[in-house]
């Protein structure tokens, strides 16, 4: 029964197998035809036919024989309607064009659903002859042209291959493509539809703006898809119109409204991708401050772009050092942007014109948090809180304070002292912080890791090191810290401790350890 | 300035006597006497016009540099650079010449005798030199026995010069007559030739014999029976003082026997026979290998020569052996008195304090002290050197080594009731034993081993079969190497027994009886580690005595094979580390670190990584199931229990136990009673911290309110308020203020520039090496230079002198055939005309 079975199933696949050998020589022989009469010109239905419902490999190469087919008309001109022609003609050259339509609707529609970027390279094929034939750029910017359409489809599909393709292919490739791409996705997003843009829409925008690129520095090196202009003042040859058109998307894509990671991975590449491109970076200030207000993560990442406007653009943020002051959450030291964090505060806090008291309560804050930090975490707070003590002296009284006035020392002994900081308190010239002693260092000293414990003792050491280079302490963790102690070899045989407890699980683990050993 | 060259000239001439006042006549009648006079005078003369010449005096053109800051060695102010190379030139005439001259030289006879190209030497001087000479190269030392033979005395026309019989250096082969009498006849007769004609002329000896008879010369025979005679006499003295000597050796060697206990203080067993007395025969004042030489050497026949080879061979490779032996021999040693019970106590106390005292070196992380032998500081040394960045410095990228307590094992035992023959389980509960006594430890064991064997002879044939143990249990077992096999053996043994067998296979292949079992055991070690991690993973959990026990083995295992041990624990930890996560075996290793490391150290290479695993878990574990809550609060236990006595401050236990006391909903009352114990032990553990309030006074606080829990939350407030009432501002920095750095030069007393002070003396010397080598490499090349235009010169004199001798004889020749040849033609000449004539 089973062999059978198979024997007639193959059979079958014969069968269809020589069916479509022969769907294959038809549709060569209908290509051929078409190209040598024009009264083939209905075999153009025939093959469409064949692309939309034929098997998956007959459509393919219906696909390519079609794109071959247009493109040889638009090059010998049978698809522009040329005027004084007989009226014969111009209906032939509409049906022309009303047929290609439909191919290049069919094209999009496979694009959306497959991942075949053969059929992207058909388009762009075919657009490039189009474009080589018309003499304005409307074939880019035209709504209702197939490059607008297919920038539209890239958009809100759902495969990344075809995607990636167009941006690595044609994007990054020709500076033009990627400005009629810009113009396109813009007008795209402050359209009418700008209402239903969906989610993918924009996240698919993110992916294709945050992985182009500027334009090239001279002319020389632009490339271009297609023939290049040959009025040498066109738009397309300047640097300013190329980065005002990368400037319109990226504005336009920060009006749409982005959620928290779009945001975020926004911010993360703002200063190496995004202001470059700016003709006026100023315009990005109202997204930066907006980010800067949310809470954690988000604000630091905005600091550094924030941070290249005050620099560069003169923007004056009076609220700049509070803000900073409350980005010292419990989370900083746990975050992943700590280093970066770091780097930045750094070049917040070196200018010695700070107020005393602000610093201070920086220092403060840093110490309170590295209390309950992770190694990681204290082992950059405390060199950078050694620099800070070195380049604003006045705040060594964090560290040494004697008291001098025999009223005061005798209440001291009497009733001991409360730390005067406030931790509560938001803005970093109120916390009395400048009062206070950095008890915090001082315990972080009998910290339980020995590398740590002995950083710690740095601060009450004599200062004698200039500053110390926050850069070597930025990138430690758990995991570094245990492979240093694992891998290294044992020079020494450790030691034992000499006397043998009678009982090992006494007190507290005794008690714990049958439930900890119960539960697996 | 000096004065004037006229001025120079008068004043020499004046000094010289030559111008000036005329002499006095008292000073003529002295000069008179001199009868050189005149010729003083020119000599006083030529000197003074050459001293005045000026080209014959070189002086500086323009004042010495740095006169005044110097003091150099002074140049001589005139040199005489014509006097200087003549003089060179007379030395290259005389030294370089002959060497040139004789530089393609093949062959010839160069007559080197002394004194033969001496002529200031006389002949008896020379034959002196010669003597003395030949003495001197012949003349080995005086302790040179080998050498000192006949053979290769001094002779005059083949018979020896030198004094002869008693004066030779005293020889051990007293049968040097037998030799003589019995060895082949040629030798005999050069020897008795040789002692005659000794007696005849020089020996000292023999004068004696000279002397009784005077007159008549002796007749050959008489002569050599007299020699015969005498050197036996001498042969006779020479053994009869040896045999006395031996005799007084062997009394003293008796006498000996009696006083080496007296020597060693002690009763113990008779000592062995020092030597076997083989080499009784050979003189024992010397070195039994050289006696046997000597014996081997002298030995007369073919057959006894061979005989004697084999005993000197087999005496030499004794001798190697005992010299072997000697070095090994441990000296006596008085052994230490019996202690009485307070020393013994005082010596426990003082061991105990001494170990505190290094525990708490290693917990503050200083340096052991120097003098420690098990301290190797190059180990710190390499990794601070190189600094690649100030994160390196604290040991952040390349994480430095940090000194390390010792721990002598020999100090301690091995626990006598781990070994002993395992009968009753709950007897190894008792303290361990700490004995610095090695002697009974040593006796301990052996009787424990003793006792096992005895124990063990009825039940090793059957495996757990027999009736009269009590567990059915086999008193022996191999060692097993896997951890497999291991398992495999406990099988079949119910869990309750596993301490047994465990505590069986130590007791049954303890390290001292085979040396195979030092490696058994340290491979069972490594698997008892692995048996604690896989103890934490058995459903239902083992009895906790069980897993103690285990522990308490590896500890006590970890003394001997401390490396292993550590190696294995780390394992444990690298693949905890690689998991990411805790597992209950690996809560299990972790208490067993805890208990057999000291925690409390700086830095420990099994106790820091451990540590910073468990904080890792504490501080990244979000917890949200019952199982993490009760793994992270026996964790934190965990880590109060490793700061307990050194209170390090663990900030990931106290976040643990913050986000497990918050949790919403709340867990149940066992966690959180667990959690909140937790906390207060934290709480006093870390009271005395500097910033206890900033650690506990917010958050903990907070969470103890929220859950109401009345009696924690007033042991908390009590030690918050006692924290505060004891708070004071920082004064960190009391150090002494730096002292400015000084920027005057550094002024040296009585400077004298030719001396280095250089103050690292390797770049003085090598400063000074540089410049001798200079110096000489300059003066040697301007030798060379100047040898080679001497050589130059000379060959270009020998050329010209050829040339010129050609020349010379090319001339003569010219001339003479010019002369035969108008002799020639005036005869032509001559014989035309007259043909002419004719």
């Amino acid at each position: 029964m089973e062999p059978s079975n198979k024997k007639r199933k193959r059979v079958q696949n014969d069968a269809e197998y020589i069916s479509r050998k022969d769907e294959k020589k038809r549709i060569k022989l209908l290509e051929s035809q078409i190209s040598e009469s024009r009264k083939h010109y209905n075999n153009i239905p025939e093959i469409t036919s064949l692309a939309k419902e034929g098997h998956p490999e007959t459509a393919k190469l219906a696909m390519e024989s079609l794109c071959g087919v247009f493109s040889r008309l638009m090059s010998d001109g049978s698809m522009t309607s040329q005027k004084g022609v007989p009226r014969e003609e111009q209906l032939i050259v509409e049906w022309l064009r009303k047929q290609y339509d439909e191919y290049i609707r069919l094209l999009l529609s496979r694009l959306r659903k497959t991942d075949e970027t053969i059929l992207l390279n058909f388009t762009m094929h075919l657009i490039r002859q189009e474009a080589s034939a018309s003499k304005t750029d409307d074939v880019w910017t035209s709504t209702s042209r197939p490059f607008f359409n297919l920038v539209r489809e890239l958009l809100v599909s759902e495969i990344d291959a075809v995607r990636e393709a167009f941006m690595k292919k044609y994007i990054e490739k020709y500076d033009n493509v990627r400005y009629y791409t810009f113009g396109s996705i813009s007008s795209l997003l402050t359209g009418q539809s700008s209402m239903d843009i969906e989610e993918q829409a924009v996240s698919n925008c993110l992916k294709i703006l945050s992985s182009a690129e500027g334009p090239p520095a001279t002319k020389d090196d632009l490339e271009f898809f297609g023939d290049a202009p040959t009025d040498k003042k066109d738009k397309l040859y300047s640097s300013a119109a190329h980065r005002r058109r990368a400037q319109d998307v990226w504005l336009a894509l920060l009006r749409v409204g982005l959620n928290k990671t779009q945001r975020k991975a926004i911010l993360r590449i703002m200063t190496e991708r995004i202001v470059p491109q700016f003709n006026k970076p100023e315009l990005l200030m109202d997204f930066l401050t907006d980010s800067y207000n949310v809470e954690g993560e988000t604000a630091l990442l905005a600091l550094s772009g924030l941070f290249y406007l005050i620099r560069e653009k003169n923007l004056d943020y009076p609220s700049f050092y509070p803000k900073l002051y409350q980005l010292l959450d419990t989370g900083l030291l746990h975050s992943k942007q700590r280093s970066r964090f770091f780097r930045l505060l750094e070049t917040f806090l070196s200018s010695t014109h700070l107020p005393a008291a602000l610093v201070a309560s920086f220092i403060k804050r840093l110490a309170r948090l590295a209390l309950h930090g992770p190694p990681a975490g204290i082992v950059v707070v405390i060199p950078y809180i050694y620099n800070m003590l070195k380049e604003h002296p006045t705040c060594t009284f964090m560290i040494h304070r004697e008291v001098r006035h025999s009223d005061d020392r005798k209440e001291l002994e009497e009733e001991g002292m409360e730390d005067p900081f406030d931790m509560d308190e938001e803005d970093p010239m109120n916390t009395w912080a400048i009062d206070s002693s950095l008890w915090e260092l001082e315990a972080l000293q009998s910290h339980y890791h020995p590398n740590v414990a002995t950083l710690a003792k740095i601060i009450s050491e004599q200062f004698t090191k200039q500053a110390y280079n926050i850069e070597d302490f930025l990138d430690h963790s758990y995991n570094g810290l245990i492979e240093g102690e694992l891998t290294r070899n044992v020079k020494k045989t450790p030691v034992v401790e000499y006397q043998i407890p009678e009982n090992v699980f006494e007190g507290q683990i005794g008690l714990l350890l049958p439930k900890a050993l119960e539960i697996s | 300035m000096p004065p004037s060259q006229l001025k120079r000239l008068k004043a020499s001439l004046r000094e010289q006597g030559i111008t000036g006042p005329p002499p006095s006549n008292k000073q003529k009648k002295k000069n008179k006497s001199r009868p050189d006079q005149r010729v003083h005078r020119q000599a006083a003369l030529e000197n003074i016009r050459e001293s005045f010449n000026p080209f014959e005096i070189k002086s500086s053109a323009r004042p010495r540099k740095f006169d005044y800051t110097t003091n150099r060695k002074e140049r001589p102010e005139n040199a005489r650079p014509g006097v200087t190379k003549s003089r060179g030139e007379e030395l290259r005439r005389k030294s370089l010449l002959p060497e040139m001259k004789n530089r393609h030289r093949v062959g010839g006879i160069v007559d080197r005798r002394i004194g033969e190209n001496d002529p200031t030497m006389t002949p008896e001087q020379k034959m002196l030199e010669r003597f003395s000479r030949e003495k001197l190269r012949k003349g080995a030392s005086l302790f040179d026995l080998e050498e000192a033979d006949e053979e290769e005395l001094l002779t005059h026309m083949g018979q020896s010069i030198d004094v002869a019989g008693k004066h030779r250096p005293v020889r051990d082969d007293y049968d040097e007559m037998d030799d003589e009498a019995a060895g082949s006849d040629e030798g005999g007769f050069r020897r008795q030739k040789r002692k005659r004609d000794a007696s005849e002329e020089a020996g000292d000896g023999e004068e004696e014999i000279r002397e009784e008879v005077p007159e008549r010369k002796k007749t050959k025979a008489e002569v050599m029976q007299e020699v015969i005679a005498k050197s036996k006499m001498y042969k006779y003295e020479r053994q009869q003082a040896k045999e006395e000597d031996d005799d007084m050796r062997d009394e003293l060697n008796k006498d000996w026997r009696d006083l080496m206990p007296l020597l060693k203080g002690i009763k113990g067993p008779p000592p062995k026979e020092p030597e076997p007395e083989q080499n009784e025969s050979a003189d024992p004042s010397m070195n039994p290998q050289r006696a046997a030489m000597i014996a081997g050497t002298d030995s007369r026949t073919n057959v006894e020569k061979e005989a004697a080879e084999i005993a000197r061979l087999a005496a030499e490779k004794e001798y190697d052996q005992r010299m072997k032996q000697m070095l090994a021999d441990q000296r006596a040693q008085p052994s230490g008195r019996t202690k009485t019970e307070e020393e013994e106590a005082k010596e426990r106390a003082d061991l105990l304090k001494e170990l505190e005292e290094q525990r708490q070196r290693r917990m503050r992380g200083e340096e052991e002290p120097e003098d420690d032998d098990q301290v190797n500081p190059d180990l710190e040394e390499d990794d601070e050197d190189d600094e690649d960045g100030d994160a390196a410095g604290f040991g952040l990228k390349a994480t430095r080594s940090r000194p390390l307590g010792i721990d002598d094992e020999d100090d301690f035992l091995l626990e006598n009731d781990l070994i002993a023959s395992g009968s009753d389980f709950g007897d190894e509960d008792s303290d361990p034993e700490l004995s610095g006594d090695e002697n009974s430890h040593d006796s301990e064991d052996k009787e424990a081993n003793e006792r096992m064997k005895r124990d063990a002879q009825p039940d090793s044939t059957l495996e757990g079969a027999d009736p009269s143990s009590v567990s059915g249990l086999p008193f022996t077992y191999d060692c097993p190497r896997t951890h497999e096999a291991f398992l495999a053996l406990l099988k079949k043994v119910d869990i309750a027994d596993h301490p047994k067998v465990v505590q069986r296979i130590r007791a049954s292949n303890p390290a001292n009886v085979h040396p195979d079992n030092k490696q058994k055991l340290s491979d069972f070690s490594e698997i008892l580690v692995e048996h604690i991690h896989h103890l934490g993973s058995i459903q239902p959990p083992p009895p906790i005595a069980v897993t103690n026990f285990v522990i308490r083995s590896v500890h006590s295992l970890a003394r001997t094979y401390p490396d292993v041990i550590s190696a294995a624990f780390r394992r444990c930890l690298s693949s905890m580390h690689e998991a990411n996560d805790i597992k209950n075996g690996d809560l299990l290793i972790l208490t067993a670190i805890g208990s057999i490391y000291p925690t409390s150290d700086h830095f420990h290479q099994v106790v820091t990584p451990a540590t910073t695993i468990m904080a890792r878990w504490l501080g990244l574990t979000i917890p949200h199931a019952d199982h993490q809550l009760t793994t992270g609060a026996y964790l934190v236990a965990l880590c109060i229990k490793y700061q307990q006595l050194s209170k390090r401050y663990v900030p990931e236990a106290l976040r643990f136990t913050l986000v497990a006391l918050s949790m919403k909903p709340v867990p149940s009352k066992a966690i959180i009673d667990a959690h909140v114990t937790n906390l207060l032990s934290m709480a006093d553990l870390w009271s005395t911290l500097p910033a206890f309030p900033e650690i506990f006074s917010p958050h903990a606080l907070t969470a103890l309110t929220k859950l109401s829990r009345k009696r924690a939350i007033t042991h908390l407030n009590i030690l918050l308020s006692s924290a505060r009432l004891s708070r004071r501002p920082l004064t960190l920095h009391n150090h002494r203020p730096l002292p400015i750095r000084t920027a005057l030069p550094k002024w040296e007393e009585n400077f004298n520039p030719d001396k280095h002070y250089d103050p690292d003396r390797e770049r003085a010397e090598s400063a000074r090496l540089k410049k001798e080598y200079k110096r000489e490499r300059k003066g040697a090349v301007r030798e060379l230079r100047k040898d080679a235009s001497f050589m130059a010169r000379e060959n270009l004199r020998e050329k010209r002198e050829r040339d010129k001798a050609y020349e010379e004889r090319q001339r003569k020749l010219i001339a003479e055939i010019q002369g035969e040849e108008g002799h020639e033609g005036k005869e032509y000449e001559k014989e035309r005309r007259k043909r002419r004539m004719g």
